[in-house]
């Protein structure tokens, strides 16, 4: 064991070497809507955009987790059967014929929506319904529906609390399901949402402050309902002409700063505190960082200091060698002087390997023996004695 | 303070007999004022649309155009249909549906690709036969799934009893246009009934299966009915602005939502102006406002139906009427569109309409007051009644007066005459006391057998009201005005003799007979005051002289002379008179009103008889008996 501790102490020393900055290997995004019925066409409308919009900067399908409670394009009061618009000119179906929704309907709830975000799902559910980043990943989440307060109302029954999201951010990054989250929710009194978070590297960003509402853009008159909200539409409108390609320089600060309350008629919030580096740090991160896909994966991860790296890992089983070994020792002790030259010579043998110990059988003790023979002549007389003393005694009553 | 309230528990005559009046009196007065009050801005409310779904106004309409030609093809050919009518000698052919036009609409119908039935049915009512046919058409949602549905009616008759043949027309011009588009969630029932009064409640009653032998079964349903707007076109010019017609059979009315979906669709997306309750010059006053208050009152106190949307609302179906007014620039195709949004707003629907309210006064098109805000006025009135009943409850549990109690025992009068020998020091307030919850035993079986009695006799003119033929409505009306006036001294009479079978009557027995009738009355109206409000409230006021009426005592000539003219007031405010008086002043005959209330009674379930005969009438009479006791 001394051995091995050793050979971890110098590869942990090696690997500490070569420290480079982090970078992320992978993006995924998750997408939810949460309220359903033909009224709400447009938070639909809005998930779908946002949707089209990360599919066009390079994320895959298989990399984004689509929420959607209701079927708009399919509703018998739609219009135009089969599509969903965000915006009355009708010029891009966002429905189209490659959309792939992967929590449809009454599948969309508080529960599904935690489990997937902290992967606790059972072993039978898909590929498809799983959130599968790692310490690696950096995480889209977008939200939209109605809320409240620090809740936002799921379906028509529940709804999650600002703590629930935080906790679930929380688990996320003890189980290194992310690198960077960015955290993005338009909904009524969004900016509640974000207010409990405490896990690090999340930049959140809601679309109304307490007590204000959050409104709808404009109505397409002819399928009779808004089609978008506000917030949303400018962020939208923002990614759309600013962020042309996947290599677009543009920042976080870029799309932060292009928020115009007046055209927005709510206050959009940004919350920087839990990213590393603050506001400074935050704002350099590029949009496509998180709207965007990279594929520079590595096998392994060496160089890299955060959570879920193989360096990190070594060094947390070197500590927990040191700690077995420092138990050892005290036990020893108790054990008593005995034991304790041996012990001494097993610290100073660091290099090799103490001579195993093997066990042999041994004989046994003259003096016991004698002892115990005797204790089983008593106990085969005893026995004996009862015996004879149960048979006289019941053949006198039979 | 404490002294006072001493003083007040130890007088038995100022805690029973006066502050009761005083009470009952100030309950009335809060009562009326509260109504006078609500048309205030502070205690009104502006209108809002509670139903998300229902995104009033949010669609283009598209009904226009091209169909104005087919509205007036169609329009042609049932014009024709009368012409022919007319030279075939028919009677009445203006206003009649025949069945050559009911074979007309079922044909166009049935072109315009809807699945068409009829429905023959027959109601007798005082001595007349109403015989209709129903022609109605299912168009059925393309994408839904046929469990909830939405329902048109043109009636060949309007309300007012016109030819409603533009609506008619309106209607069929609809049912074709809807017929093309793809949108629709629910199915869309169109109903052609011949007029406003019997057919759609033959139809209402057979779709949801209650209805009597004389009316034949649907042979085409659809699902659960979400909403019904009636179509009412009854002239050939344009017009300016739109009537809603809201009330329901007993004064049910509709989800608030649905009246405020119509004047938001109207004024807000078709710049045409909303009227309700026949107020054509709404100025937004105090009188404005009072007076359509007061109007909406009185049609939802009288609880008649006010149009073929009235049938609709016992089954929980929101209903309202459109009818144009005016002279102005709106023509079919505008009210078409009109329509044509409300169709889609309701098509929205989710759920039963049920987020706004249900128990209602509306003042303006825009402007309310809610239950919670207008109950208090009604049950203030049910409340003095109460009051006074159970005072008097507690009042004939004492030996107040040794007089007219009769001596018990020694002791009781004893205790009596300290009474009266040391009234007001403070040393004599124990003696009182104990004089005044001296217990007295409260003699039951007479007054409640006569109250029961009375109000059981209720049913009499409850059953000749709604069974004789119309022709002698009038007479009743009249003989009823002389019983009215015979019947209470002889009961009186009856009473004060000891009926020839018991001992007189005594003091605590007329009390108690009051206090029952009180506590009936007041009780029966507070409880419907929750159900129908107007009535309650109007039958209310009606009754307030009814709490002070009491058997007079006293000289003889004054008794007199006081207990007539009581009784000629009273006389005036009993039910008959009062139908009488009404008649009088609004120009409508007496037997129209009655076979009218028949009618309901018979066909539309109203209830608003049961509760003259068996509440009003009976509470009436106790108070003229007891005044009338005064005279033997």
């Amino acid at each position: 064991m001394p051995l091995l501790l050793r050979l971890l102490q110098v590869l942990s020393l090696l690997l500490l070497a070569g420290v480079v900055t982090a970078e992320h290997t992978s993006n995924w995004a998750v997408l939810v809507s949460t309220s359903r019925f033909w009224f709400n066409y447009r938070h639909l409308a809005n998930v779908l955009s946002l949707y089209r919009t990360v599919k066009r900067l390079g994320i895959p399908d298989s990399q984004i987790i689509l929420m959607l409670p209701d079927d708009m394009a399919c509703n018998p009061r739609n219009a135009f059967p089969g599509t969903v618009y965000s915006n009355a000119d009708r010029a891009v179906d966002l429905y189209g014929d490659n959309i792939e929704v992967d929590y449809r309907g009454y599948e969309v709830t508080v529960e599904n929506f935690i489990r997937l975000l902290t992967d606790r799902l059972d072993e039978d559910v898909p590929r498809s319904k799983r959130l599968g980043s790692d310490a690696g990943s950096n995480v889209l989440v977008y939200m939209t529906g109605h809320g409240g307060d620090q809740f936002l109302k799921f379906q028509d029954a529940e709804e999650i609390g600002a703590w629930d999201l935080a906790d679930a951010f929380g688990q996320m990054w003890e189980k290194k399901r992310y690198h960077e989250l960015l955290f993005m929710i338009d909904t009524c009194q969004a900016n509640t949402m974000y207010t409990h978070f405490y896990s690090p590297n999340i930049v959140a960003t809601g679309s109304s402050e307490l007590d204000q509402s959050s409104y709808s853009h404009h109505a397409d008159n002819d399928v009779g309902v808004a089609v978008i909200d506000r917030w949303t539409y400018y962020v939208l409108e923002f990614l759309e002409t600013q962020v042309t390609s996947a290599n677009s320089k543009l920042n976080l600060g870029d799309l932060f700063d292009s928020y115009d309350m007046s055209k927005i008629h709510s206050q959009p919030g940004v919350r920087w505190d839990l990213f590393p580096g603050g506001e400074q740090e935050g704002r350099l991160r590029t949009v496509v960082d998180f709207f965007g896909n990279v594929q520079n994966v590595e096998v392994e991860n060496v160089n890299a200091t955060e959570p879920g790296s193989l360096k990190e890992d070594l060094a947390e089983i070197a500590r927990l060698v040191e700690k077995w070994h420092k138990r050892d020792e005290e036990y020893s002790v108790v054990l008593g002087n005995s034991s304790q030259p041996r012990n001494k010579d097993m610290q100073s043998s660091s290099v090799h390997l103490s001579p195993k110990k093997t066990v042999g059988p041994t004989k046994m003790d003259e003096d016991s023996n004698w002892a115990k023979r005797l204790v089983g002549l008593s106990v085969l007389g005893l026995c004996t004695a009862i015996w004879l003393a149960g048979s006289i005694l019941g053949r006198s009553v039979a | 303070m404490p002294a006072a309230i001493r003083n007040l528990r130890s007088d038995p005559q100022l805690l029973f007999v006066r502050l009761p009046n005083l009470l009952s009196l100030l309950c009335i007065v809060v009562g009326v004022v509260w109504l006078l009050l609500l048309p205030l801005n502070d205690y009104s409310r502006q209108t809002y649309i509670s139903e998300n779904a229902l995104l009033p106004g949010q669609v283009h309409a598209y009904f226009t155009g091209s169909e104005q030609n087919i509205f007036r093809g169609y329009k042609k050919e049932l014009e024709g249909l009368i012409n022919e009518e007319r030279e075939d000698g028919a009677q009445n052919p203006e206003v009649e549906s025949t069945p050559a036009i009911s074979n007309k609409i079922h044909s166009i119908l049935q072109a315009a690709g809807l699945k068409v039935a009829t429905q023959k049915y027959e109601y007798t009512s005082a001595g007349i036969t109403h015989r209709g046919e129903n022609v109605y058409g299912i168009i059925h949602a393309p994408r839904g799934d046929a469990t909830e549905a939405i329902v048109l009616v043109a009636a060949w008759k309007t309300a007012d009893d016109e030819l409603n043949l533009n609506g008619v027309t309106l209607a069929l011009t609809l049912a074709r246009y809807f017929k093309r588009w793809s949108l629709w969630s629910k199915d869309i029932i169109f109903i052609f009934p011949p007029d406003s009064k019997t057919g759609t409640q033959a139809w209402i009653d057979a779709y949801h299966d209650l209805h009597p032998s004389s009316v034949q079964p649907l042979p085409l349903k659809s699902g659960a009915l979400q909403g019904a707007l009636v179509i009412e076109y009854p002239f050939d010019h344009r017009f300016k602005t739109l009537h809603i017609v809201y009330d329901g059979v007993n004064g049910q009315l509709p989800n608030l939502d649905l009246f405020n979906t119509a004047v938001a669709i109207a004024g807000g997306q078709m710049g045409i102006g909303a009227n309700l309750q026949e107020m054509w010059q709404h100025d937004d006053s105090y009188e404005a406002r009072l007076k359509t208050i007061l109007r909406g009152m009185t049609k939802q106190g009288l609880g008649y139906a006010t149009g073929a949307h009235s049938s609709f609302m016992p089954y929980h179906i929101d209903a309202i009427t459109l009818q144009p007014k005016g002279e102005g620039w709106e023509d079919e195709m505008a009210l078409g569109r009109t329509i044509e949004s409300l169709c889609r707003s309701l098509n929205n629907l989710l759920e039963h309409l049920h987020q706004s309210f249900f128990f209602y006064l509306l003042m303006q098109s825009n402007r309310f007051v809610s239950i919670g805000t207008y109950l208090p006025s009604a049950m203030l009135l049910a409340g003095n009644f109460t009051i006074m009943a159970i005072a008097l409850w507690m009042r004939t549990g004492y030996h107040s007066d040794p007089k007219l109690s009769g001596p018990t025992g020694s002791e009781s009068s004893k205790l009596k005459s300290e009474k009266s020998s040391s009234p007001g020091t403070q040393k004599d307030v124990a003696e009182t006391k104990t004089d005044g919850s001296a217990v007295a035993e409260r003699v039951l079986a007479l007054p409640l057998t006569l109250v029961s009695g009375l109000h059981l006799l209720g049913l009499v003119p409850l059953w000749i009201f709604n069974t004789i033929f119309h022709q002698y409505f009038t007479t009743v009306t009249y003989i009823f005005v002389a019983v009215d006036i015979v019947l209470p001294l002889l009961l009186a009479a009856l009473l004060s003799n000891g009926l020839g079978i018991s001992t007189p009557i005594v003091r605590q027995q007329y009390l108690l007979i009051k206090s029952f009738a009180l506590l009936l009355l007041g009780l029966s109206l507070s409880t419907l005051a929750t159900l129908n409000f107007s009535l309650a409230f109007m039958i209310g006021l009606l009754c307030t002289p009814l709490s002070f009426v009491v058997r007079l005592e006293g000289a003889a000539p004054l008794r007199y002379a006081i207990s007539s003219l009581g009784l000629v007031l009273l006389n005036i405010l009993s039910p008959p008179t009062v139908l009488i008086g009404i008649c009088w002043y609004t120009g409508v005959p007496i037997e129209t009103v009655l076979t009218q209330a028949a009618f309901g009674w018979d066909v539309w379930g109203m209830w608003t008889q049961v509760v003259v005969w068996c509440v009003w009438w009976p509470a009436w009479l106790i108070g003229c008996v007891l005044l009338g006791s005064s005279m033997f």
